[in-house]
């Protein structure tokens, strides 16, 4: 008997019916015609690649991003900077080997530099509407005015106790989030974002590619 | 009785609701309050008092209102002046036996003059042994209602907030601030303690409510002000961290905003001071403000006949309203006049009051107007220490940083055109240094490419100050009367504690408890400092206050602890755990499973078939990097630098006291790529220790150490069968004992995912397999192994079994077998300790442990009684001394009679000394220290199978 194909799961529990996508099982999207105004994304599917190298390196030369900031620097990758010397690069489901040979390939010989996949060791989550920064004062002290975290801000705080890698990422002008914790913590987190979401309106919503 | 419409009442009269008080039905509009639907249906009885159940009524009309505490449903101390009615209340009065009309605890006025204060610390000190009694006793003189022993209802909610200004109080010079900081371009958070903005304009003239009709239009038509409303500024902590409880939300009872203003704005207004004198505490003898408030705000008739003892403009203002609503103004005494009360008569309310030249009037109301108080709080926290001006009679603010800035009746006095002139000065200036300390902020926020935004330039402070007028000092008369309502404490008792000897106001709050009831001083202590002033023949100045202190209102353990936010961490197979019964076993934040129903049997499947462990919590780290032998080397006293590709070797870490730290395995992945494992409970340490060496003492190591705990989802695969179930999963790997012998590692394809680390070590003590795939295909993989195995006779085992078998093994556990103190030589661990190393962490410490041989010894001990198991830290005992402890105790389901590890001193550490360990109950067992620390295969044939 053949065995089942291997299909890779999020720590965070599906909600109602799934499907599968890029070889995930993920939640089937139960968006309405407009819309919802506040949605929390379950975005376990999408590519995680940590880079490590010196700030004043090629890796930093080639990714262009520095601390504390995230930008669109290789073509249709998000490239953080939640802390120095390290980014995270964030791309479409499948993709971390290529992404990882490609920066491999620009590093000169003898430049220390760390490159892992680490898709399957990372909650990652995308929180999107007006009332996002509402949803995420109830579990964050940071400041999230676009004052001091305009949109392609990335910093490493703490999301309801929880070590969190959070990034302001809007999307068509309206106010997104991208957060990622350590994976174990995935239910837990995306438990805490809904709960503090409750009196928001907040709706989980399923991955749809390409999801970055 | 309720009057005819008020221009600025607060209750709906279309919205009629029906409540429950002291058992009976009373009828409310919405808006009331408890106290005013009372007092609109005639009650004018509401509480009984602390200490001598003095029957207490309407004194303030709004949240400080000591008379007005009930209970509520199955919530105490509820302040009835401001919480509103609701529909099917059921309210009743606390701290009554057996009823409010008659309440057995008045007999303590017939022993008043013993009950002063420190009575009950002279008392009830001895004897001793008669305490439990006294507290018996003395509990049904508790006051506080009663708490229900059930969880709170509700939705008890914390956030955090960045403002730019935010003002504390919403009255007219509030507003005013609010307004002008928020057109000035600052976010403004505007905070009122009320249901409504707009302060004394509420309970105003037709003048009053006009302005108030336009501020509030200002406030509403400023997006950049959130109004907060039922809510307090309960706190200022360093850098304007402010504490602001927030009520009245839907679907959320309380929250408590932590917010980090960068300017505060205190505008609380004043605070309408008693006046003590003989029986100031009588229903009937109210405050201007509160009179104003029933007959203004709830359109309540407080009384039918009444004296007005007045100082200040209130005063006047509040005989003005009693008569247009229709109450009998008897007399107007003037304190600018030299008037007085002196007493205040009747029995359970009052009937008639006594002028200071002896006059005497019947009547059913009192209305006093003596004076302020500031309610400097917030400013004390932020380091101020208010000044008493005598000619205003009240305290000022002195000395402000920067961050906090004061106006409106706080701050003086004047016209109401002043005041809002004033206040729209300060929320300017609020929002210009709010600008500045936000340009500061802005300028370390990390942009795309640089930026030379300039930092905004501070404006002006020039602030024309308000006026100050002058205004009767008047806060005892001739008699004595109550200083605190709440804690029943007169001026005749601050008296005698000033004769005791506690002439300081500190020591004086503290013996008496004055100011030290539910309105927190804010009614009394400007009185209490005059009392004792006085009695100290020294000025106001000189005796100073009590000190401020956060809260300044009260606050919910509810809000305090608000949602629960208790992280916890699963493997990628919980669900499959969850789904079988496990029984989970939380280890730190992780939940794991301790076992499937029956460890013993789970023991005995892996020794005899195969079984499946979840060791996803492992520590996991990526070591990569051409320096990253030397750091492994640093950290583990054994050595790393000939380790082999494909090869994995056990590790043993010490902190610098020689102290083991923590162990695990390494593997070699490549020649500069390792993947390192740590306890679970040790990973976070390991990582702190490791970066410490990296960063503090070995920045020129080129190595990066990475966490991946949970990149992997960790699977060990343990018994004689466990060879011929990966054979059945694994591709693209020799698993054969030739091929893959003990402590090597391989990478893989295990049921079709790819990318699966396997090791062969085996802390269980059998042939095992140690699986790291990647996590997202964790419960696959598990499931796969599960279903190819059902003919193996596969089972899942848990922590507990785990446990077990090391112990027969003699594996120890860092931290069971270890302590605090336990130095790797004392762990048997001295074949893995290379002092020969050039450095490594805790060789100083180790080296002198070798030449020394009075430390203690980890063995294994075989208790002679085969069916008693000797509990974990038993004492073990030698000639009437303590020897040592059990470190590891368990019944071997394999060996059918109990083993154990222990810490022994080193003279009985030899195989064959018998020794004694001291069981519950001071039971003796004894014990014979066995030749290994292993019970079973001490050899390992099974594990290198």
């Amino acid at each position: 008997m053949a065995r089942p194909a291997a299909v890779a799961r999020s720590p965070i529990p599906a909600f109602g019916s799934t499907d599968v996508v890029a070889g995930w099982e993920v939640s089937q999207t139960s968006r309405t015609s407009q819309g919802a105004t506040l949605e929390l994304i379950d975005c376990m599917p999408l590519t995680k690649v940590l880079v490590r190298g010196a700030a004043s390196g090629a890796v930093a030369d080639l990714l262009k991003t520095p601390f504390g900031r995230a930008s669109r620097t290789l073509s249709g990758v998000l490239t953080t900077a939640c802390r120095p010397e390290e980014w995270t690069l964030y791309a479409v489901p499948g993709s971390a080997p290529r992404l990882i040979d490609k920066v491999t390939k620009r590093v000169p010989a003898g430049e220390l530099v760390t490159l892992l996949d680490i898709t399957h060791g990372r909650t990652l989550v995308r929180l999107t509407g007006s009332r996002g920064p509402d949803v995420l004062c109830k579990l964050c002290g940071i400041d999230l005015s676009d004052a001091v975290t305009p949109t392609g801000a990335a910093l490493r705080t703490s999301v309801a106790r929880l070590t969190v890698e959070l990034v302001r990422d809007d999307r068509n002008g309206v106010c997104s989030y991208l957060m990622s914790c350590d994976r174990s913590y995935g239910d837990y987190f995306f438990g805490a974002l809904l709960d503090a979401g409750t009196e928001f309106a907040i709706e989980p919503q399923g991955f749809v590619l390409p999801g970055i | 009785m309720r009057l005819s419409l008020r221009p600025g009442e607060v209750i709906d009269r279309s919205r009629p609701l029906r409540f429950t008080w002291n058992g009976h039905d009373y009828p409310a509009f919405l808006g009331d309050t408890i106290s005013s639907a009372l007092a609109a249906s005639g009650e004018r009885v509401m509480s009984r008092s602390f200490k001598y159940s003095r029957p207490r009524g309407v004194l303030t009309a709004d949240s400080l209102d000591p008379g007005c505490i009930v209970q509520v449903g199955d919530e105490p101390n509820v302040r009835a002046s401001h919480r509103r009615v609701e529909d099917g209340m059921i309210a009743s009065p606390q701290n009554v036996w057996p009823s409010l009309r008659f309440d057995v605890k008045v007999a303590n006025r017939a022993v008043s003059r013993f009950l002063s204060a420190g009575f009950y610390y002279k008392t009830f000190m001895k004897p001793q042994r008669l305490w439990p009694a006294y507290e018996a006793v003395l509990k049904r003189f508790a006051s506080g209602g009663v708490i229900s022993n059930r969880p709170a209802a509700g939705y008890f909610d914390k956030r955090y907030a960045h403002p730019d200004v935010v003002v504390a109080g919403g009255g007219p010079a509030g507003m005013s601030a609010a307004v002008a900081a928020a057109e000035a371009g600052a976010q403004v958070m505007l905070v009122e303690s009320e249901h409504e903005l707009g302060g004394h304009l509420r309970w105003g003239g037709a003048h009053e409510l006009s302005v108030l009709a336009e501020l509030k239009a200002a406030v509403s038509a400023t997006n950049s002000i959130e109004v907060l409303i039922d809510s307090v500024v309960a706190g200022r902590y360093d850098g304007n961290f402010l504490a602001i409880l927030q009520r009245s939300l839907p679907g959320v009872t309380e929250r408590l905003i932590k917010a980090r203003a960068k300017t505060l704005i205190v505008a609380p207004g004043l605070i309408e001071r008693p006046y003590v004198f003989a029986g100031n505490d009588l229903p009937g003898v109210m405050l201007s403000g509160a009179a104003r408030r029933l007959i203004n705000l709830w359109a309540v008739k407080p009384g039918t006949r009444a004296v007005v003892f007045t100082a200040n403009s209130s005063g006047d203002a509040a005989a003005q309203d009693l008569e247009g609503a229709g109450v009998e103004v008897c007399c107007v005494e003037d304190a600018r006049r030299g008037g007085d009360v002196v007493r205040a008569s009747g029995s359970a309310t009052l009937q008639s009051v006594e002028c200071g030249d002896g006059r005497t009037y019947q009547c059913d109301l009192l209305v006093t107007a003596t004076g302020w108080t500031a309610p400097t709080s917030l400013l004390n926290m932020a380091g101020d220490k208010p000044t008493y001006d005598e000619r205003a009679a009240r305290f000022f603010p002195c000395s402000l940083p920067e961050d906090v800035l004061a106006t409106g009746g706080i701050t003086g006095d004047g016209s109401l055109e002043q005041i809002l002139e004033h206040a729209a000065h300060t929320g300017r200036l609020a929002a210009g240094r709010a600008n500045v300390a936000g340009g500061r902020l802005r300028k370390g926020v990390p942009h795309a490419a640089p930026t030379d935004s300039p930092v905004a330039e501070e404006q002006s402070n020039a602030i024309t100050a308000l006026p100050v007028d002058a205004h009767v000092a008047l806060f005892r008369g001739r008699t004595h009367g109550f200083v605190d309502f709440s804690e029943d404490v007169s001026s005749k008792e601050l008296e005698a504690a000033v004769a005791e000897g506690y002439s300081s106001i500190e020591l004086a709050k503290r013996y008496t408890t004055a100011t030290m009831g539910s309105a927190q001083g804010k009614l009394e202590v400007v009185n209490a400092v005059a009392v004792v002033a006085a009695a100290t023949e020294s000025t106001i100045t000189e005796t100073g206050t009590t000190v401020w202190r956060p809260p300044y209102a009260p606050i919910t353990l509810g809000a305090l602890a608000g949602r629960t936010l208790e992280p916890v961490r699963y493997s990628p197979m919980q669900s499959w755990h969850e789904a079988r019964g496990a029984t989970p076993l939380v280890a730190g934040a992780w939940i794991r499973p301790d076992h499937y129903g029956n460890p013993t049997a789970e023991v005995r499947n892996v020794r005899s078939n195969v079984g499946l462990i979840d060791v996803t919590p492992l520590g996991k780290f990526d070591l990569r990097g051409p320096d990253a032998a030397k750091l492994l080397s640093q950290l583990y006293v054994n050595k790393w630098a000939k380790l082999a590709v494909g090869s994995v070797r056990y590790g043993v870490m010490c902190a610098e006291d020689g102290v083991v730290l923590d162990d695990g395995v390494t593997g070699r992945l490549s020649d500069d790529n390792y993947l390192m494992t740590a306890t679970s409970s040790g990973a976070d340490t390991l990582l702190e220790w490791a970066e410490s060496w990296l960063q503090t003492e070995h920045p020129e190591w080129r190595v990066h150490i990475t966490p991946m705990t949970s990149d992997f989802a960790s699977i060990n695969v343990a018994g004689p069968k466990s060879r011929t179930l990966l054979e059945r999963l694994v591709e693209n790997v020799d698993l054969s004992a030739e091929a893959f012998p003990y402590m090597r590692v391989r990478r893989g394809r295990v049921a079709g995912v790819e990318d699966c680390l396997m090791w062969r070590i085996g802390f269980t003590g059998e042939l095992s397999f140690e699986l790291h795939v990647p996590s997202s295909y964790g419960l696959h993989v598990w499931e796969s192994l599960m279903e190819q195995g059902a003919d193996l006779g596969i089972a899942p085992f848990g922590i507990e079994a785990q446990r077990i078998l090391r112990l027969e093994k003699g594996h120890l556990i860092v931290g069971q077998d270890t302590d605090g103190l336990t130095r790797a030589y004392s762990a048997e661990l001295d074949w893995a300790i290379k002092l020969d190393k050039e450095d490594f962490s805790g060789k100083p410490e180790l080296s002198w442990q070798a030449e020394r041989s009075d430390w203690p010894k980890l063995v294994g001990l075989r208790p002679e009684d085969v069916t008693v198991v000797p509990p974990e830290a038993s004492q073990i005992v030698h000639d009437g001394a303590i020897a040592g402890r059990i470190t590891s105790s368990r019944m071997s389901p394999t060996l059918g009679r109990p083993i154990c590890l222990g810490l022994v001193a080193p003279h009985l550490a030899e195989p064959g000394t018998e020794l004694s360990i001291v069981l519950p109950a001071g039971v003796r067992a004894r014990a014979v220290v066995t030749e290994h620390l292993a019970h079973f295969d001490p050899e390992g044939q099974r594990l290198r199978g």
